[in-house]
């Protein structure tokens, strides 16, 4: 199955007087259905999926061992006290959120940018959001202490007449996150659907053809379907595209609306967007090059692609570099002692050795990608994003304890460490991604085949003689609307 | 698919020219008869005296912020290998280009520091410990070389843009766009620096008690916001003018309106961002700020910003069908730049004071329109014997010929 003999094939070149290719090789419509559709439809996954799916299952197993566990003692097994009574469960709440925002950036973003590229990666993006979110959705469940009364978070008509706190960022929370996840979900599916049928026609089990039969909602490929499913897509990206910044600005306000030194900044909500698609794209960096590598879709996704996701991961790493530089600059400027003891604890406090982490790998590692070769060198840009994951967590980790655990009240200091529940609890969640992820890889189609199809030569869309024989089209584009917006 | 007629390029009118050099002059004439004028009326008292510094900052900074908005508009377009926008990034080189201009007007600014900035006051600041506190950043000294540090980042980069852009139209040797997207990513971070600075030093020093991390952010928004509004109204009067009629089509107004409308939604959020956190953190240090903003009738103001600054041109620019129509993108653009004008206005004049009486209007838009002379008259300069597009650009085609979807 593994088709790591296929070369790679260089398109990164630039050329401003042509756009590139975005599928590489020898490909055509056929290639590209029968290599997507091959992963899912082999009698039997490979040796190393099974290993790697038992890993991660059992992973899972010791996060719902972990919950239980905690659910039946109490709040007590984790490491979390005044003054740090924030601890592990909400540095991996917000380190999960931030990693699933690459999906929806790419999917509706993106599209409305007319990046083509995005279509070989956004599917696996998109599957990455929702899993991820699906991660951050337990910790602050597991939170609240009863966690069986959970459902109290919703504001809905009860006898006790008792209602949320309205006015509690953690409450926007339970609606930002549901939100994202539902439209998140449903732009995954709408976009799905002509690939399942796809799959529906080419199976060759009775299961697999009811299975993927009801998941494809009786798409015929007729005009009228295309048509309206490009508009619901479009409508769905206008939709999400707010979603993508509006999560992360909620998150941020958890912290800023505060009166904490070191979270109350106005910066906070678009600093944490930045480094939400800063870590979700370095997550995808992360899973995609191996999986192109092992499911033989280097030439779906090529080099050039892995190249721009790099420059993004420059860009929005640079952003959060700015964001901490003005945090650092105002916290001495405003001249608000409690501020910049807060800043100067960070770096040079018993927490300094998380600060450094944080710094070297979200502000330095990413500048490895101003040079070519790290941008398009698998092994090197898998390197650098596991940093950047790894920085984001320890960002996560900086904001939350460094600012918690000298308070006011000296008398108060204290040093968090997690505990033994704490750190499995956290291991185990990356057992739920990954479980989540190798299924949908043995079980969904991978890429969008039918948006790939759409930027190869063979769809006719890039030099379309539809453009009319002419040089330019100007104000008079098609003849039925003469000069429409003349009239204004 | 329908037909479609084919038009060349050849036949378009791609010069300024001759309208360009009576434009040039009548505006330079009333850009110079204005602040004049609105100099002479500053001299009858020294309330006015102090007034005109601070409409002469409002309106330098609103130009200001214009020539960023398309530095930032250019340095992007490179940076993402933009094709759509080729037709229009020419007049956004111009624009930018007079930042030249402005480093020129910089002066009466300098001539009014004293006037505006309450920590140079020496008095002032041995009496206020937070002043002291900042001295080693908001000095005379340190402020002139970090001015002069903007003005020339910003001069360069636009001059560069603008000289290899040309440059281009006559070798059409695509290396120069290469080295143009080169330069932009470095350049990108300068500008994002300078920029923040700037508007810290410029407009948040006003109150040097006041700080918000978001600031910067704030500024460039509204800026770009409002160059987006201007490029489409520059290419929407070039047009009835006769010019570019064939190289701008309903999809470049159709991705402008995307752009005015994206933007107008970005400024609400970080109008938002920074406001809803002070308000709720309810901490003096910060909401003495927005306090001042909300008395008296300043409160009204801020009520127009959110009405008219981000829910109604919210509204307005929804529709496919407008963004596509030159008049209602017309209005909305005027009505986003003058609501960009009435942002900044809010920003400053709450420093002056809660006073107003009829001349201190006359000295607004006496500098509105001496400012805007100039800037119109510098951008019709450097527009003399250049072409409006870039010709050779290796990415017209995709331009002239792309369609939304």
């Amino acid at each position: 199955m593994s088709n790591t003999a296929i070369r790679e094939i260089d398109n990164t070149a630039n050329d401003p007087s042509r756009r590139p290719l975005w599928i590489v090789g020898e490909n055509d419509f056929t290639s590209v259905t029968e290599t997507v559709c091959r992963i899912t439809e082999q009698p039997k996954p490979p040796r190393a999926w099974y290993i790697a799916f038992a890993i991660s299952s059992a992973l899972t197993g010791m996060l719902f061992v972990m919950i239980a566990y905690l659910i039946a003692v109490g709040i007590g097994v984790w490491g979390v006290n005044i003054p740090v009574s924030w601890g592990f469960a909400i540095i991996n709440f917000v380190f999960w959120v931030g990693i699933g925002h690459a999906g929806t950036l790419i999917s509706a973003i993106l599209f409305l940018l007319r990046q083509k590229w995005r279509t070989s990666i956004n599917r696996f993006a998109e599957a990455m959001t929702i899993f991820a979110v699906a991660c951050a959705g337990i910790f602050p469940a597991i939170h609240i202490g009863r966690a069986w009364l959970a459902y109290w978070l919703f504001p809905y008509p009860n006898q006790m007449a008792m209602w949320p706190n309205f006015r509690s960022p953690l409450l926007w929370d339970v609606f930002a996150v549901s939100t994202y996840a539902t439209v998140s979900m449903m732009f995954w599916y709408v976009g799905m659907i002509p690939d399942l049928a796809t799959l529906r026609d080419r199976a060759k089990t009775r299961v697999r053809q009811i299975a993927y039969g009801i998941a494809a909602l009786g798409w015929r490929g007729s005009h009228r379907h295309w048509h309206r499913h490009e508009y619901a897509y479009l409508i769905l990206a206008g939709l999400a595209t707010p979603l993508v910044v509006s999560v992360h600005s909620v998150v941020s306000f958890d912290f800023a609306v505060s009166l904490l030194p070191g979270w109350h900044t106005t910066i906070f909500p678009p600093y944490f967007v930045a480094g939400a698609i800063f870590s979700g794209f370095a997550m995808v960096v992360t899973l995609i090059v191996p999986a192109r590598q092992y499911f033989g879709l280097k030439e779906i996704v090529s080099l050039r692609h892995l190249e721009n996701m790099n420059k993004i991961i420059l860009v929005t790493g640079t952003i959060v570099g700015y964001a901490y530089s003005i945090e650092f600059f105002i916290a001495w400027y405003g001249g608000n002692a409690y501020e910049s003891f807060a800043f100067i604890n960070r770096a040079f406090g018993p927490y300094a050795w998380a600060y450094w982490t944080m710094v070297s790998c979200n502000v330095l590692a990413p500048q490895l990608f101003w040079f070519k070769k790290c941008r398009v060198t698998p092994w090197i840009m898998v390197i650098v994003c596991i940093f950047v994951n790894i920085g984001m967590w320890f960002e996560r980790f900086v904001i939350v304890i460094t600012s918690l655990h000298r308070d006011f009240l000296p008398s108060s200091w204290g040093y968090y460490a997690p505990t033994w529940v704490d750190v499995l609890t956290f291991i185990g969640s990356f057992g739920l991604f990954f479980t989540l992820f190798l299924l949908f890889c043995r079980y969904l189609p991978m890429v969008a085949m039918a948006e790939v199809k759409t930027v190869m030569p063979q769809a006719g869309l890039e030099h379309g003689h539809h453009r009319g024989v002419g040089d330019y089209h100007g104000e008079i584009p098609h003849a039925h609307e003469p000069e429409y917006w003349e009239k204004g | 698919m329908s037909a479609i007629e084919p038009i060349t390029l050849s036949e378009d009118q791609l010069q300024l020219h001759p309208l360009g050099r009576s434009l040039f002059r009548k505006a330079g004439i009333v850009g110079v008869v204005a602040l004049a004028f609105t100099f002479v009326v500053s001299l009858f008292t020294a309330d006015l005296r102090e007034r005109f510094f601070f409409s002469y900052l409002l309106n330098f900074t609103y130009f200001l912020s214009l020539s960023l908005g398309a530095l930032f508009f250019v340095a992007l377009q490179h940076l993402t290998r933009s094709g759509w926008s080729v037709v229009v990034r020419r007049l956004a080189e111009f624009i930018a280009a007079n930042v030249v201009l402005l480093a020129g007007l910089f002066v009466v600014v300098l001539l009014g520091l004293t006037h505006l900035y309450h920590w140079l006051d020496a008095e002032h600041v041995a009496q206020d410990s937070l002043l002291q506190h900042k001295q080693p950043y908001l000095n005379l000294p340190f402020f002139l070389i970090r001015c002069v540090f903007y003005f020339a980042v910003w001069s360069w980069l636009s001059r560069y843009y603008l000289t290899k852009s040309v440059e281009l139209d006559e070798s059409g040797d695509v290396n120069l766009t290469l080295r143009m997207e080169r330069i932009s990513a470095p350049g990108m971070i300068l500008y994002a620096l300078t920029v923040t600075f700037a508007a810290f030093d410029l407009l948040m020093s006003l109150d040097a008690h006041w700080f918000s991390t978001i600031f910067g952010v704030y500024y460039f928004t509204g800026g770009f916001v409002g160059f987006v509004s201007l490029l489409a109204l520059l290419a929407i009067l070039l047009q009835k003018s006769g010019r570019l009629r064939h190289a701008i089509t309903a999809e470049h107004y159709h991705d402008l309106g995307k752009l005015m409308f994206a933007f107008i939604f970005f400024w609400g959020y970080i109008a938002f961002s920074q406001f809803m956190l002070i308000w709720y953190a309810n901490i003096p240090e910060e909401t003495g700020w927005f306090f001042q903003r909300q008395s008296g009738g300043w409160g009204w103001i801020g009520l127009i910003l959110i009405f008219g600054h981000f829910i109604l041109p919210f509204l307005g620019l929804l529709s496919r069908y407008v963004k596509r129509r030159k008049k209602p993108l017309a209005f909305w653009a005027v009505w986003i730049l003058l609501m960009h004008w009435i942002d900044l206005y809010w920003l400053i004049l709450p420093e002056y004071g809660q006073e107003w009486f009829f001349f201190h209007s006359v000295l607004d838009i006496g500098c509105f329109i001496g400012i805007g002379g100039l800037f119109l008259a510098c951008a019709c300069y450097l527009a003399r014997d250049r072409a409006l597009i870039p010709l050779k650009d290796p990415r017209l085609q995709e331009s002239l010929t792309f369609e939304n979807a």
